[in-house]
């Protein structure tokens, strides 16, 4: 940017369109600047994200191995350099470990010789010091002095060769000083050439890239617009096919929703309508149940209160009933005893009473005794008295007829007929012209008999007709089961063969047939005892009654309403008889009572005043002449 | 927005011009009403009074400085005027703006990759500062409050420390030779006045935040002024640093190069780095460790967490390889293992091989330029067919031969884990080295494919 602008026009300078030029120029470069930078970012970001894509995959890939083989060759060749050096070092290292043992060695070795020498001149200096002619010592030290100088000679020649090997030495580290820094600059100069070529290659690699990107883009971009192209014009044919299906629909719809809407708008009103009568009806129910609500409320609190007035009452009645209670157990408990006590007076009552009882019994049959007694003897009275009274009765009826007779003659001046009378001539009570005593074999029959039986037995019944079975036939049921009771239970009496014979007959005969038998057996008191019973008859009355009312009826009904029509005349006849009577009597009383006025009315005729009391008696005058008419 | 900020960049240059300053009547700005670069400009003679307020603060934020209070815009325009010539015990602790340390880094060092600091200028201003300071550091004269002072400025920073030089004591001892010095250096130390270094327990256990350090004993840039005893790694100087790093619990990288570390130095140090917390990688390259050197290294690769060991061009032998191979062989940790420029010959090479068989963790072994021949090609190969974890391995430099080269086709073919594998220089065989490299391309395929999968099914 400095290089910019110290080329170019200045922001700085004082001209202001230059200034506006080198805005402008600046502007552009940063912008350009920027798109490089996206760009950059950019196929960064695609080499990123496509990179599942294939043929730039591909591509990426073979880059990528191409730079990785450019990175190691180049790598290599500079590393070249280094193990070159380190091939050339360890070299080194050796040769100088090899020339050290063998300079050590030689070392040695010169130390060890030139050891034996100085050993040899020490030796000698002794000799020497032994010796005492001055030439012999001048020899010696002239020899020694040749040692020695040999000794330092040695000595001179190893450290000069020492030397030499030193300022070998340096020559080559100054060689190799000077081969270390070729290795260098050879090594900073491959390294340059590798970055520049990696940088180009790199530069070239993403080029490839970009351009497959771009190509692979290209080809996705046309594939994907013609799809979106076709699937556009799908959707616009579709869309309109939906647009038309779907105003078809909105039609139909409206139509339907119109209908619906005034179906809904009637039903609408219509529910409401009756929602609010029925809520009118409902506000009327619940004001109803409210007052009821109040009404049994107050009820309820009242039955509440009279409740809770009961339940006091309750309390305390309960408490009485308790207390009366305990006083009824005792009361009970009392009479538990006294029931006891009772029991056991009543058992002795019962024992009593059992004896009373037996005694009564007695009594009673002794009764029985005393009333058939009686009865016989009533019979007896009943004859008489009827015969008594049918005698009384009898001059009751002449005497009757008698007056019937006069009052016809001389009431009535008529002929008298006198009625016949065939009663008149019986006497004693009515009697029944049947036997009394029946066999009890004949009452069976006829029992049998009368069960709906026709004219089996007419020779039984020539006697019993007259009577009728009306005075059995309340016991018929009951004795008809008597007798097949009988029969059944008596069978024991009856013989075998009569059995036999008996069992072609009907069922009636059989029985029949059977009692006979048995009665024909056994003829006993009980049976006979209870037929007397059954036979016992009581009088007919009946009979009586017919015979007094006929002997009542002598003076017939016409008659009588003759006689009552002769007596109410005779009556009013004699009440006339008895008020001219008694007319005849105030006649009497009045005639005198006038005969003593008229001797009043001569005294006070005397006297002023006989005018008012004329007046006065003739009204008693007037009033006593009414009476009389 | 994009114009603003682009602007911004090139606003001190072009808006402030010095002439311009020094003479307001002249600067044809003032005929302008508009002038879209400056947003601060407007046409109101009588500047407001917040900007002078802000302006005041800024001339005497040294006395007073006040920051925090105020608003965001007010603090920008602040941290813009600042001059990067501030003490640094007034804004270390108070500034965290990115462009006041970005200013202060640029007019200290010029341009500089801040993307080795985690993006963060300010980091790298307070590592450098201090890498400077503890370079510039000579024993016995410099005042060691120097660095304690700026440690509690710069202990909230400092994750890195890249120390490319310490310097020695300034006294020489003028009467000991050239080669008397190496011999002498080590072996006395309490008699005479030492030759120790800067001693970083002073300064280790305070940095709370080191993870990364990396020491290298020596003088940068000496020239013609050589002489070995500016490359000289005490013994003293060696426990101090051990104590200094065992104190120092947070840090997980230590790299001490080309500093004559010798066994007994690797040792010392070694002894004190066993069951540290956290240290994950540890680079021991270009020293002088040897065979009891490798063993201490192979007791520490058991009691530690080390993640990657980096031991290239040191003097490991035969043992010492053993002595790792074993270690190697009960590990479970390392990820990394260089062994380059070492002389383990095929007695070490076969016992790393089949420390290879049980180990289950390790990825990268380099046995580059180590003497190896052909029955190192052996064991390697039986080691290929077995492990499944190992990814890249480096043989290069090794006479191997063409019967090795087959030995190590013949393994090759039944691995499909090993992705790279150097035999460069070897003699192998163009026809292994091509079958060899078939296999590492399939397997890498294979590793890409497998990539791509997972990252298409991430997706």
């Amino acid at each position: 940017m400095q290089a910019e602008n110290s080329a170019g026009p200045s922001v700085e300078s004082e001209n202001p369109e230059e200034r506006i030029t080198a805005r402008r120029l600046r502007i552009a470069a940063r912008n350009e600047a920027k798109k490089r930078q996206e760009l950059e970012v950019d196929s960064q970001e695609k080499e990123d994200i496509e990179e599942e894509a294939r043929t730039s995959q591909t591509q990426v890939e073979q880059s990528e191995r191409r730079m990785v083989k450019l990175q190691t060759d180049g790598t290599e060749l500079v590393t070249n350099i280094l193990v070159a050096a380190d091939a050339r070092e360890s070299k080194r290292r050796a040769a100088l470990e090899e020339a050290r043992r063998l300079r050590v060695e030689k070392l040695e070795n010169e130390a060890k010789s030139s050891l034996e020498k100085f050993e040899e001149v020490t030796r000698k200096w002794t000799a020497a010091t032994a010796k005492t002619i001055p030439q012999d010592l001048r020899d010696a030290l002239n020899s020694q002095q040749q040692l020695c100088a040999l000794l330092i000679e040695n000595k001179n020649k190893l450290i000069n060769e020492l030397q030499q090997e030193l300022k070998a030495s340096d020559d080559r580290y100054v060689k190799d000083l000077k081969k270390q820094t070729e290795d260098v600059d050879i090594m900073i100069e491959r390294m340059q050439e590798q970055i520049t070529s990696l940088m180009k290659s790199y530069r070239q690699e993403l080029d490839l890239i970009e351009n497959s990107f771009d190509d692979e883009r290209k080809t996705l971009l046309a594939g994907n617009k013609k799809k979106w192209e076709q699937q556009r014009k799908e959707r616009g044919n579709k869309e309109l096919e939906y647009l038309l299906q779907r105003m078809k629909q909105v039609e139909e719809h409206e139509v339907l929703l119109h209908r619906l809407r005034v179906e809904h708008a009637e039903e609408y009103n219509m529910i409401k309508t009756k929602l609010e009568t029925d809520v009118q009806i409902l506000e009327q129910q619940l004001q109803q149940m409210k007052a009821t609500y109040q009404l049994n409320q107050e009820k309820l609190e009242y039955n509440i209160h009279v409740l809770q007035k009961h339940n006091e009452e309750n309390i305390i009645t309960r408490s009485q009933q308790k207390r009366k209670i305990r006083r009824q157990q005792d009361v009970l408990n009392n009479l538990k005893i006294k029931c006891a006590n009772q029991e056991k007076q009543s058992h002795e009552e019962n024992q009593l009473l059992t004896d009373d009882y037996k005694r009564a019994m007695q009594q009673y049959k002794d009764m029985q005794k005393k009333m058939r007694h009686f009865a016989a003897v009533d019979a007896k009275r009943f004859d008489e008295v009827w015969l008594m009274n049918e005698a009384e009765a009898k001059a009751l009826v002449h005497r009757a007829l008698e007056i019937d007779r006069l009052i016809h003659e001389q009431q009535l001046g008529l002929a008298w007929f006198p009625p016949s009378l065939p009663f008149m001539e019986s006497s004693g009570p009515v009697q029944p012209r049947r036997q009394v005593q029946r066999t009890s074999r004949q009452v069976a029959a006829q029992v049998l008999s009368g069960m709906g039986r026709k004219g089996d037995t007419e020779a039984e019944r020539e006697g019993s007709t007259v009577e009728g079975s009306e005075s059995t036939g309340v016991d018929h049921k009951t004795v008809k089961r008597l007798l097949e009771l009988l029969c059944d239970e008596t069978g024991f009496l009856i013989e075998s063969k009569l059995l036999k014979l008996l069992s072609s007959l009907e069922k009636d005969e059989q029985s029949f047939m059977k009692l006979d038998s048995i009665f024909s057996v056994s003829r006993m008191k009980l049976l006979h005892c209870l037929f007397s019973v059954l036979a016992l008859q009581e009088r007919d009355d009946s009979e009586d009654a017919a015979y007094w009312e006929s002997m009542a009826k002598v003076i017939s009904e016409s008659k009588l309403k003759v006689w009552d029509a002769l007596e109410a005349a005779l009556k009013k006849y004699h009440t006339v008889l008895t008020e001219r009577s008694k007319l005849l009597v105030d006649t009497e009383h009045l005639k005198q009572q006038n005969s003593e006025l008229r001797m009043l009315l001569h005294q006070y005729q005397l006297k002023g005043i006989h005018c008012i009391l004329m007046q006065g008696v003739n009204r008693h005058i007037l009033f006593a002449l009414c009476i009389v008419l | 927005m994009a114009a603003a900020t682009m602007f911004k960049g090139n606003a001190p240059a072009g808006i402030y011009p010095p002439i311009a300053k020094l003479n307001p009547a002249a600067d044809p700005r003032r005929m302008r009403r508009i002038i879209a670069e400056d947003p601060e400009w407007s046409l109101a003679v009588v500047p407001l009074l917040t900007n002078l307020c802000l302006q005041h603060i800024v001339k005497h934020f040294e006395e007073r400085p006040i920051l925090d209070e105020l608003v965001p815009d007010q603090k920008a325009f602040v941290l813009e005027k600042l001059p990067p010539s501030l003490p640094l015990s007034v804004t270390a602790n108070l500034i965290s703006d990115e462009g006041y340390w970005k200013r202060c880094c640029e007019g200290r060092w010029g341009v500089s990759d801040v993307s080795e600091y985690s993006h963060s200028w300010k980091r790298m201003f307070f590592e450098r500062h201090l890498e400077n300071i503890i370079e510039l550091f000579i024993p016995d004269v410099t005042d060691p409050r120097a660095v304690l002072d700026v440690v509690p400025l710069c202990q909230n920073y400092v994750r890195r420390l890249k120390i490319s030089q310490l310097l020695p004591p300034i006294k020489e001892p003028p009467k000991f030779d050239e080669d008397d010095a190496s011999d002498s250096a080590s072996d006395v130390g309490n008699d005479r006045p030492s030759m120790d270094h800067f001693d970083f327990r002073i300064l280790l256990d305070k940095l709370t935040n080191l993870e990364e350090l990396q020491l290298v004993y020596g003088v940068k840039g000496c020239g013609m002024n050589f002489e070995w005893n500016l490359f000289e790694f005490t013994f003293r100087d060696c426990e101090f640093l051990a104590k200094a790093l065992k104190s120092c619990k947070s840090l997980k990288v230590l790299r001490i190069n080309q500093s004559k570390v010798d066994d007994e130095k690797c040792r010392k140090l070694l002894s004190y780095l066993l069951d540290h917390p956290s240290l994950l990688e540890l680079d021991l390259s270009h020293n002088l460790i040897g065979d009891r050197g490798a063993r201490a290294i192979g007791k520490l690769l058991n009691r530690s967490r080390l993640e990657r060991l980096d031991i290239y061009d040191n003097q490991i032998r035969g043992s010492g390889a053993q002595a790792l191979a074993h270690a190697l062989s009960k590990n479970t940790s390392l990820l990394y293992l260089n062994l380059r420029l070492n002389r383990l010959g095929d007695e070490g090479g076969q016992a790393v091989a089949q420390a290879l068989l049980k180990n289950g963790t390790l990825r990268n072994l380099n046995l580059g330029a180590n003497e190896l021949t052909e029955p190192t090609a052996t064991a390697m190969s039986h080691a290929l067919v077995q492990n499944s974890t190992l990814r890249s391995l480096n043989l290069s430099c090794n006479r191997l031969g063409v019967d090795g080269g087959k030995v190590l086709e013949e393994g090759m073919s039944h691995n499909s884990s090993l992705l790279e594998c150097d035999i460069r220089l070897t003699d192998v065989g163009l026809e292994s080295e091509y079958c060899i490299g078939k296999v590492l391309r399939t397997n890498q395929a294979k590793v890409r494919r497998k990539r791509t999968q997972a990252v298409a099914a991430s997706r």
